[in-house]
């Protein structure tokens, strides 16, 4: 029975080509389409320009300093900061550093020689950290730029606290590697989700009501947690190779643990969402346009701290939410079970949850004896 | 030479139409009404904090000084952080940030406060988790602000118990300052930005369900089989103006939300980035034109919109620099019209830009649908009279 379901399940899919397309395809035609926003994903060297109105022989030793600094790339000198505000409007730089007239005049008094850096706030996300990054370099840097214009001062003091910054699980700070395997699973539970109802709507369009018993649902569940399971091992054993992504942190046998549950919460989610969907195309329709807000809902791109707690609740009845922190945490983070063991039971109460909703969706009706198993479409016109 | 009577009447006919299948199909209405709420909603209230306040950090101290306690303290008091472990080792937080209960770790080593008394540096380590980089790198900003400031304090400190004239502050401090969102607002960059894009998702969505509805249901032939060309165009402009209204209705609302409600002032115009808004939702009817010209079918266009849009966010090149990117990115982004959109949007909110500037995308974005309409809009008509192209699924 079970057995009988699950071949039929993939009969189905095989023969309507726009499921296929959503539950095969489309996971292999984004790993390559949606990386490529971010490829070449170098740590992130935020363009800057610098402002001499000093004209010292300490401002150019300090621009000379920052041609070297590893989190910036020097791209102008300009005038005025005015000409390097507009650069920042048209986005050709991502920050200004300006170095105020008087600025040798200060050290050589043996006062702090300030340096105005300014950052684009319209564009936070992606040179938040790297702009921490130039502050703070200069920050230490400035110590032998000034050297030699203070023999007078006798030797300028260290900062009283230095501090190095050193980053985990994602070394090359890549905003690509903490997206993109973000958004994989996020894929993975969309496409499971819509072309499992694209497959329960076209059915009932044909065939009325369906009705499986718990044989019958295990099969269908089987074949979908099949499709996911690949899907994943696609993607965390060659997308994230391909792609050089952090990866393989944690043990294999704890991914696939996390990989289990993580599709096995979808597929139950999705039999309980294809139970609603009475319209082939409607599926399609919301896959559209919820992803967005449920990638955000994740927690990866706004943290769970900062957004109120009723909602980030609510967020944890999507797969995605658990399921991304956990594939993150052990492929990426290299976490172990135990150390994500909130999301594996999130995960595993998502599965009782909707499994449950799922059988008795699906039960067969006191005239109905035994379920259907899916059959092939046969309609006229279908591709 | 068609009456304009006759055109008008054809556009009123339509727009009534549509008006009244909106009103007997409650899905359908649902998709641009409650749904659009209850998504442009959802996003607003999750950023609606729009700062990130008290990250959760742990401290491991070593040094177990004065000096030490201080800054633990400065640390905690920050608005953005919150000391929320104390492990007594690097393994103990290694496993609290695994466990994602902290983004980061403050290392103060043994004999730091000797070393900040002796005038040298007390080297602080901090370790951050770079998987979660956007609530790190706050994290981090905030964390090198309060040591900056609390490493001038101790400055002064040192030249009080030294002898003073041979200790000075750091030569060179930098100070940074953020333009065109002085608040460093995470809701008025992202919301901005998200109600835009989930809105045009969802245009796309209704447009090429309403004209591709009439295809499945074989209903474009009475609606236009036998009409002349341009009457069947202004039939179908009937149809499409009411879903451009009532997305101009979203778009202003979403724009009242964030200036109004949220009191994120508009820099720039308003008109413009109305005009903008009218601008984006024509680009998309565009391509909706085109992808159920070609694709003749309900089922398929709505997967090529899917694949087409679905990303539209990431290439658009407002949260990661798209010009970073792969030649092919930076092509499929120069090809979707919320690209301009994003990009009138930030000129015009945040940066306060002069009209001009913008003016170059509205005029990108109409080139759309004309592009989409001259391949679609003939292909449709014509499907009108050949019953053997309805029902496609």
């Amino acid at each position: 029975m079970i057995g009988r379901a699950y071949l039929a399940t993939f009969r189905t899919i095989f023969s309507d080509s726009t499921a296929l397309l959503l539950l095969i395809g489309s996971a292999i035609l984004y790993s390559f389409f949606y990386p490529s926003a971010y490829w070449g994903d170098v740590p992130v060297r935020l363009p800057i320009a610098v402002v001499d109105m000093d004209h010292t022989a300490s401002s150019r030793t300090l621009i000379s300093k920052l041609s070297a600094l590893q989190q910036a790339e020097l791209l102008a000198q300009l005038p005025s900061p005015n000409a390097a505000f507009a650069q920042m409007e048209r986005r050709e730089i991502s920050a200004a550093i300006v170095i105020p007239e008087g600025f040798e005049g200060r050290i050589l008094r043996g006062e702090q020689g300030i340096v105005a850096l300014y950052g684009n706030g319209a564009y936070l996300l992606s040179s938040s950290t790297a702009l921490a990054g130039v502050a703070s370099a200069m920050g230490n840097m400035g110590i032998s730029a000034a050297t030699d214009q203070s023999m007078a001062m006798g030797a300028p003091a260290p900062p009283a606290l230095g501090l190095i910054a050193h980053p985990m699980f994602n070394a090359r700070e890549g905003y690509g590697s903490t997206i993109i395997p973000a958004v994989s699973f996020l894929i993975i539970q969309q496409t499971l989700l819509m072309g499992m109802a694209l497959l329960a709507a076209t059915m009932r369009e044909q065939q009325g009501p369906l009705a499986f018993n718990g044989q019958g649902l295990l099969g269908i569940g089987l074949a979908f947690f099949t499709i996911g399971f690949a899907n994943v091992a696609y993607y965390t054993g060659f997308v994230f190779w391909f792609l050089d992504m952090p990866r393989a942190a944690g043990q294999f046998y704890a991914l696939l643990v996390a990989t289990c549950v993580f599709v096995g919460a979808t597929v139950a989610a999705a039999l309980a969402l294809a139970s609603f969907f009475q319209e082939r195309e409607r599926p399609i329709q919301l896959w559209i346009i919820t992803s967005l807000p449920i990638f955000f809902l994740a927690g990866i791109s706004w943290p769970t701290e900062a957004t109120p707690s009723w909602l980030s609740l609510l967020a944890r009845f999507l797969p995605t939410t658990p399921g991304i922190h956990l594939m993150v945490g052990i492929n990426q983070m290299g976490a172990s079970l135990t150390e994500q063991k909130s999301e594996i039971l999130n995960l595993i109460g998502l599965i009782l949850l909707y499994g449950s909703i799922s059988f008795l969706r699906y039960r067969p009706r006191t005239n109905e004896k035994k379920g259907h198993i899916p059959s092939p479409r046969k309609e006229a016109g279908s591709p | 030479m068609m009456p304009e009577r006759a055109l008008g009447r054809s556009f009123t006919n339509a727009w009534y139409r549509e008006l009244f299948f909106l009103r007997s199909n409650p899905l359908d209405l649902a998709l641009v009404t409650w749904l659009p709420l209850l998504l442009l909603a959802i996003v607003a209230i999750q950023l609606s904090p729009s700062v990130m306040r008290n990250l959760p950090i742990a401290v491991i101290d070593q040094d177990g000084s004065a000096t030490a306690r201080e800054l633990t303290r400065r640390l905690d008091a920050a608005p953005g952080l919150h000391v929320s472990d104390h492990p007594t080792d690097m393994q103990a937080a290694q496993q609290a940030i695994r466990e994602r209960s902290i983004y980061a770790i403050l290392l103060i080593p043994r004999d730091t406060e000797r070393s900040v008394m002796r005038g040298e540096t007390g080297k602080l380590i901090i370790f951050y988790n770079a998987s979660y980089s956007t609530p790190s790198g706050a994290a981090l900003r905030e964390a090198t602000s309060v040591i900056q400031d609390y490493s001038g304090r101790l400055a002064v400190e040192q030249s009080a118990i030294l002898r003073l004239g041979t200790v000075r502050a750091p030569p060179i401090a930098a100070q940074t300052t953020i333009l065109f969102n002085p608040q460093t607002s995470y809701e008025l960059q992202l919301v901005a930005l998200i109600h835009p894009a989930l809105l045009h998702l969802i245009f796309m969505v209704a447009i090429v369900s309403a004209l591709g509805r009439e295809l499945r249901d074989g209903s474009i032939g009475p609606w236009l089989d036998g009409a002349a060309p341009a009457t069947a165009a202004a039939a179908i402009g009937g149809k499409i103006t009411v879903y451009i209204l009532i997305f101009m209705l979203w778009g202003i609302l979403a724009t009242a939300y964030l200036a109004g409600l949220r009191g994120w002032a508009l820099q720039g115009s308003i008109a413009l980035l109305l005009l903008g808004y009218m601008a984006m939702y024509l680009a998309y009817t565009g391509v909706a034109l085109l992808l159920i010209g070609l694709s003749l079918s309900m089922g398929r266009a709505l997967s090529l919109s899917g694949l087409y849009a679905g990303a539209s966010f990431a290439f658009a090149g407002t949260i990661f620099p798209i010009e970073s990117a792969s030649r092919f990115a930076q092509i499929w982004s120069a090809i979707l019209p919320y690209t301009s959109f994003s990009k009138l949007l930030v000129e015009q909110w945040l940066m306060g830009a002069a009209v001009r500037v913008s003016i170059p995308h509205i005029f990108i974005m109409l080139l759309f649908l004309f592009v989409g309409a001259a391949i679609g809009l003939p292909r449709y008509i014509q499907a009108a009279s050949r019953p053997e192209t309805w029902g496609r699924r």
